[in-house]
């Protein structure tokens, strides 16, 4: 154990919001919090960690500066003209080999120096594990415990909520204020697309019982289609594939959908945040804890065990090559990949950073990686690593088992009976071959064959060689002779085979978990976990015992037991889990209500939703920031309850327009004056699509959907039906409407993305996860939307379903029904005009230049669409590809 | 005077391409002021540069993983002389996992060539071949710890991602040539993304239509090109006027919003591709020596060629910016360098000098900058990863060196056979007229007729340039 020096409780809270804004001191610098931070950033490395002392030169107290090194006194306090470090930095002699220090930060030190080299506090004697960050940088912002800000008194009669009042006051500093609300529109659109990824008219069943903004808020929160689409933010985090990656092979992984299923079931029960975390993390812990397993009594304990198991799969999606290539590398590589999924999704720090070196910037050492990935190690215990398919965890019952057992030795039986046959045949026909053979040659031609290949000797493999028929007899030969002997032999093995698998056929099936396991190990047996010299697996060095940041042991416990008692597995992990969500920890709150709020407003309050620390950018709104965590908290780590105080802020219903004032003062809108417009994302445009076209299946859960190759290399829905050499055969099976679900349900193929998803920005997970989507506008997304075959079955539809609903009436009418249907709204003149010319146009030309429908993969059309369905098909390929469809106010 | 309100009135389907010629036609127009006001249009359209620039476009040929330069452009004989001796000074080692002392020379030899007498190993025969031609630099330094923040470095000139790339600058100060094809083109490797995918080639934080457009490193090179059997000629065309007509009206709705813009032009690039994309990548308009001169049909040299020419025609028709690059970590030569070195030369030597040779023979050398390098050079001792035996080269590399490595440059106002820089007797450290990534892009920019001054973007209140470092300066030693 490493010494844990006791910090009074009150230290991070001091220091508080007061301490984030490092650097904006006016006056005088002092080392902790001004010198420190540049000399730990670009000096360090050589003069002070892990015991380097270039020139004898420690930097890391202003003590050691003034005492110096072999080229003498590193500075001289007062005179900054007798100071070496000045010197050698100002002339970019130092940091040797890199860039030379900015002029600030010079000044800085510069001023530093004269005015007298000032320190906060006296500094330790000596610098132990205790003294590596400073109190500056225990003060970073998001390592403090999270405050309950009062929240400032209502103002502008728009107000709705706290969020409101804290966005306004930092709004008038600005000399800015709200917008007004959208009109119920735009907002019935924006809200339905946020919460459930679908158009409003998708998800609102009865429209009677929306009376107010406040029901249809309740009715959308309710919808099962809200799992789905917060379900694939948090997929974006967790790295959720179907399959392996890390090399081109790029396996499938048959059982992880059942995560994803957890996921979207546990966000639509609004299973609260902590315990949804702690699943995640440790749920087979929690399992063994609770006395649940696979032959738990109750189905309704079966199922609990089966969801916690299930839950973590969280741990096990980060990209895993071991199947294919098992080495020390792979397998570390897959460690420290999840431990990266770790970090972001929970600390939304890079802590991954430290991997090999103490983190540059923020207060994490390297020995904090590695005390980290303790908690998970005897898991993945690389020494005794299982692959992807070792590590699949069986839902069944001891008598599913039993029962699988009695089956299996009832088929055996018949594979037995089988073999006896077979051999049987082969000496019936080796018989038959040898007695057309003259009688010297048979004997030792059947001792030949009778002997086991490797123990012949040269003249026997001569003599068979000699007699093909004879050497080339065996089990999977056989068939070839039935037709000189006139037997049925082989008809006789195949049906015995299929009878075989007829009898296996009754097996209870198997039900595999693609979770993260530890197998129950002695305290002594529980593999160890090191420091690796520069991150390299095969340079291990110090042990280390599990344990949460370090730079938070000053206010509260940061060390993890290296065993639970009572658990027959380490208990790390619930340990851990339990740390994590014991509603003080300064990340975890923080970081999921920033997630939430990103995807309500497109950014979030911090801009960097996976790095709270130095590198990422500062909150906008900090105490908005912890209001909203400990508000979440104290409502039960609801989700649904945080959106709903997000959703009902005047905040989030603002319109989304731009004015000239509110550009110039506050281009990125970080003071949201207004909403933000913001482009669907790749599935939800999918999604949006296949409602608008009439086709959306909403079967929900199960095993995914297809994707293959085209012959033209496009990635598109449909069963792969490739030969074993990687070519197309051009067989096609259809679907059956599995092609029109949800995006969510789209098989994750790393090395074969969605073609849409793809070009819409949608994470491959190949990195090995997503923490914030880039959102990019490029031509060849609009090609998609013009060209694209896929769009072009989006349109067909479309036109099938208008001409069911409103084929017999007037161009105009048809005009407003396709608006309706599209946008959810009435066009105006103009737009009316100019549709109704575009779809006479249209249906005209289709009159006189027929044309087939066509179709992504599968057979073609044999025969012309009729004129006025193409015509309605044009129109609505038109609008689905237009910017009111893409954009969201 | 055709005004942008004009130009955003106008229908812009099939039809719309006249608009462009004519605008073409017309030559440059008045360059705007780039004051990044949130209202102001952003286009492509082409704008003159502050004062003159010899350069019109560049294609970079980025080499990810770090190109050994000791064993390729920077004979040290000093280190053959201490073959398998303690390297006597201090190494900077990246990857400490295989760190050794042990000095490698270069086990491939080394010839001058042309009359300038330039310095090439063996491995690059074909390069050697343009000696002449070109200027390289043999003091390049970023001097940062890996490949992401050297990718960086001299993409973006900051060690941190996301802030916008070479090409987006290049586009925002200077549009395109050609309003039918992506202004910024990044020709992917069918091995896979640079180290940092995407944000090779991102706009960062200038608006969207400054961004890099790929062209896939396979057939179909752009997805969708082609429009349907049931769109074709007339269909698409009035398809594209209405839906131009509702974004028009969309946009009038909600003015500034650039994003929204970026995707209206976007689909009028689109339209236009379908056909200029498609002349542009029509390789069989090339003749067979052409092609036999990248290499186009030889298995090792295929794909590579095949970019190389791809860029050629894309620069030719007005395209300002091509970035080709080399699959992920094809350079990173940690281990087996013996081979794998040799093997990532063969398939982009003869393509790259063909490339310059091909422009030369153009007439388009003179305003076409040609970039070939990678984000780092390599140590002059061996990297032992795989624990071998003293002696034993086979399994060995050698480990990252951002301190010093060699790059070329050559046309757009680079000296032809000039070798600029030295690194120090080991090839470890550029001492002798370091140039760093800001020096680099002050230079290019200079030949741009662009100037870090005026090429800015405002953003929260700044002026944000692609050079950070004031001390940057434009290595005039460099130009003709």
């Amino acid at each position: 154990m490493k010494p844990r020096t006791a910090r009074l409780a009150s230290l991070g809270i001091t220091v508080g919001f007061a301490a984030f804004p490092a650097g904006f001191a006016t006056a005088a610098p002092v080392f902790e919090k001004d010198v420190r931070p540049i000399l730990k950033a670009h000096c360090f490395h050589c003069h002070g960690e892990d015991g380097e002392k270039k020139g004898d030169l420690d930097v890391r107290l202003a003590r050691f500066l003034v005492k110096g090194g072999k080229s003498g006194p590193a500075l001289v306090a007062g005179k900054p003209a007798e100071s070496h470090l000045l010197e050698v930095l100002k002339s970019g002699e130092m940091p040797k080999e890199k860039p030379k220090l900015s002029d600030q930060d010079i000044a800085t030190i510069e001023q530093w120096i004269l005015a007298g080299a000032p320190t906060a506090r006296p500094e330790p004697e000596t610098l132990g594990p205790e003294h590596q960050f400073t109190e500056e940088e225990r003060g970073w912002w998001s390592l403090q415990p999270i405050q309950r800000p009062e929240v400032p008194a209502k103002k502008d009669p728009r107000e709705q909520n706290p969020i409101d009042a804290f966005v306004r006051v930092e709004l008038e500093k600005q000399g800015l204020s709200f917008s007004d609300e959208a009109d119920p529109a735009t907002l019935a659109r924006r809200l339905a697309f946020d919460l459930t990824g679908l158009p409003p008219g998708a998800v609102i069943g009865d429209e009677d019982s929306i009376t107010d903004y406040g029901s249809l808020l309740t009715e959308l929160l309710a919808s099962p289609h809200y799992g789905e689409r917060w379900g694939r933010h948090w997929l974006d985090v967790a790295g959720y594939a179907d399959s392996e990656g890390f090399n081109e092979k790029d396996t499938e992984r048959p059982h992880a959908w059942k995560y994803r299923d957890y996921v979207i079931a546990a966000l639509n029960r609004d299973k609260p945040y902590h315990e949804f975390v702690r699943e995640q993390l440790a749920g087979d812990e929690i399992a063994a804890k609770l006395g649940l397993n696979a032959d738990s009594p109750t189905d309704e304990d079966k199922a609990r065990y089966a969801e916690l198991i299930t839950a973590t799969g969280f741990l096990r999606m980060a990209p895993d090559g071991t199947q294919t290539e098992n080495t020390l590398l792979s397998r570390n590589a897959n460690i420290v990949d999840t431990m990266k999924i770790v970090s972001n999704a929970f600390y939304g720090m890079t802590i991954h950073c430290a991997e090999c070196h103490d983190h540059r910037y923020d207060p994490i050492t390297q020995r904090d990686y590695y005390e980290l990935r303790a908690v998970f190690e005897p898991g993945f215990n690389p020494a005794a690593w299982r692959n992807p398919a070792q590590r699949l965890v069986s839902l069944q019952t001891k008598e599913q088992k039993a029962a699988a057992a009695a089956v299996e030795a009832e088929a055996k039986k018949i594979d037995d009976a089988r073999l006896a046959k077979q051999e049987e045949f082969i000496t019936e026909v080796l018989e038959k071959e040898l007695a057309k053979r003259d009688e010297a040659v048979r004997e030792p031609l059947r001792k030949a064959f009778r002997t086991v290949a490797k123990d012949r000797t040269p003249e026997q493999l001569a003599l068979l060689k000699q007699h093909p028929t004879v050497e080339k007899l065996n089990a999977g030969s056989l068939y070839l002779y039935d037709t000189t002997y006139k037997t049925k032999h082989a008809d006789t093995l195949k049906k015995m085979t299929e009878e075989a698998a007829a009898v296996r056929a009754k097996k209870p099936k198997e039900e595999l978990v693609h979770a993260f396991g530890e197998l129950p190990a002695k305290p002594e047996a529980i593999p160890a976990t090191f420091l690796f010299f520069r991150g390299n697996p095969e340079s291990p060095k110090d042990k280390v015992s599990p344990s949460d940041l370090d730079v938070l042991s000053g206010w509260r416990e940061a060390a993890i037991p290296a065993k639970l008692a009572e658990l027959p597995t380490s208990g790390r992990r619930l340990a851990f889990a339990e740390m994590l969500t014991d509603g003080k920890h300064p990340l975890l709150a923080r970081v999921i209500v920033n997630r939430v709020w990103m995807h309500h407003f497109g950014t979030g309050l911090v801009k960097t939703p996976a790095d709270f620390g130095h590198l990422g950018e500062k909150p906008s709104h900090p105490e908005l920031l912890d209001w909203l965590a400990s508000e979440f908290m104290a409502k039960g780590w609801s989700l649904k309850e945080l959106h709903r105080l997000i959703l009902s802020s005047h905040t989030w219903r603002q319109k989304s327009d731009r004015d000239a004032e509110r550009d110039r003062i506050d281009p990125d809108n970080r003071y949201l004056s207004r909403q933000n417009k913001r482009r669907l994302e790749a599935e939800v445009l999918r999604d949006a699509l296949l409602v608008v076209s009439g086709k959306l299946n909403p079967k929900a859960g199960g095993t995914p959907v297809p994707v293959m190759l085209t012959e033209e290399g496009q990635v598109v829905l449909g069963v792969d039906t490739m030969d074993t050499a990687g070519r197309q055969t051009g067989k096609y099976i259809p679907l059956n409407g599995e092609e029109f679900r949800r995006s969510v349900y789209v098989q994750i193929r790393r090395s074969r993305p969605l073609e849409m998803f793809a070009t819409f920005d949608a994470p491959d997970m190949t990195t090995p996860n997503c923490e914030v989507r880039p959102v990019t506008t490029v031509s060849p997304q609009s090609l998609l939307l013009m060209n694209n075959l896929g769009m072009r079955e989006f349109a067909q539809h479309f036109g099938e379903r208008m001409m069911k609903e409103c084929g017999d009436a007037s161009v105009e009418e048809q005009v407003r029904h396709a608006w309706r249907l599209v946008y959810g709204r009435e066009p105006v003149t103009e737009e009316a005009e100019a549709a109704a010319a575009f779809l006479t146009m249209q249906t005209a030309h289709y009159t006189v230049e027929p044309a087939k429908f066509e179709k992504s993969a599968g057979p073609a059309e044999a025969n012309p669409a009729p004129a006025r369905v193409m015509g309605l098909a044009a129109l609505g390929h038109a609008l689905m590809s237009a910017n009111e469809f893409l954009y969201l106010d | 005077m055709l005004t942008r309100r004009h130009f955003l009135e106008r229908g812009y389907g099939l039809g719309g391409i006249a608009l462009a010629t004519l605008l073409q036609e017309q030559g440059l127009l008045a360059n705007p002021t780039l004051s990044g006001d949130a209202h102001q249009s952003y286009d492509n359209l082409p704008k003159a540069p502050p004062s003159f620039g010899k350069a019109k476009a560049m294609i970079s040929m980025f080499m990810q993983g770090g190109p050994s330069h000791i064993d390729l452009f920077d004979p040290k004989p000093e280190l053959n002389r201490l073959d398998g001796k303690d390297f006597p000074g201090e190494v900077k080692y990246d990857d400490a996992a295989g760190a050794s002392r042990e000095v490698m020379g270069c086990p491939w030899k080394f010839s001058k060539h042309g009359e300038s007498g330039m310095d090439f190993s063996e491995l690059v025969p074909n390069m050697a071949g343009i000696a002449d031609d070109i200027t390289m630099i043999r003091s390049m330094h970023t001097g940062v710890n890996n490949h992401g923040q050297s990718i960086n470095a001299l993409h973006n000139g900051s060690i941190l991602t996301g802030r916008p790339t070479l090409g987006s600058w290049v586009t925002y100060g200077l549009g395109s040539e050609n309003q039918n094809l992506p202004a910024y083109v990044a020709l992917t490797d069918p091995r896979g993304l640079p180290v940092l995918g995407v944000d090779n080639f991102t706009n960062g934080w200038l608006p969207s239509v400054y961004q890099g457009t790929v062209i896939r490193p396979k057939e179909p090179r752009i997805l969708n090109l082609d429009p349907p059997m049931s769109l074709k000629g007339a269909a698409q065309e009035r398809y594209l006027d209405f839906v131009g007509g509702l974004n028009r009206r969309h946009l009038e709705e909600r003015p500034g919003e650039t994003e929204l813009e970026a995707r209206i032009q976007s689909f009028e690039l689109a339209a236009r591709m379908q056909v200029a994309a498609k002349e542009a990548l029509d390789l069989s308009q090339e003749s067979e020596a052409t092609k036999a001169m990248y290499g186009i049909g030889v298995k090792e040299t295929d794909d590579f060629g095949t970019r190389c020419l791809i860029a050629r025609r894309l620069i030719e028709r007005g395209v300002r910016f091509v970035s080709i690059f080399t699959g992920n970590q094809t350079w990173d030569n940690h281990t087996s360098i013996l081979t794998s070195l040799p093997a990532a030369c063969v398939y982009v030597d003869k393509p790259a000098a063909a490339l310059v040779r091909d422009l030369k023979q153009r007439g388009l050398l003179d305003t076409t900058i040609v970039h070939w390098g990678g984000e780092m050079g390599r140590l002059p001792v061996i990297q032992n990863r795989a624990g071998a035996a003293k002696g034993d080269r086979k399994s060995v590399g050698r480990d990252h060196n951002t301190y010093g490595f060699s790059m070329w440059v050559a046309g757009g106002g680079f000296k032809g056979g000039h070798t600029h820089g030295a690194t120090d007797e080991f090839g470890h450290k550029a001492v002798e007229n370091v140039v760093n990534h800001f020096d680099y892009h002050a230079t290019l920019l200079h030949l741009f007729g662009l100037d870090p001054k005026s090429l800015v973007y405002k953003r929260n209140g700044t002026d944000q340039s692609l050079i950070t470092d004031p001390t940057a300066r434009v290595v005039r030693e460099l130009l003709a």
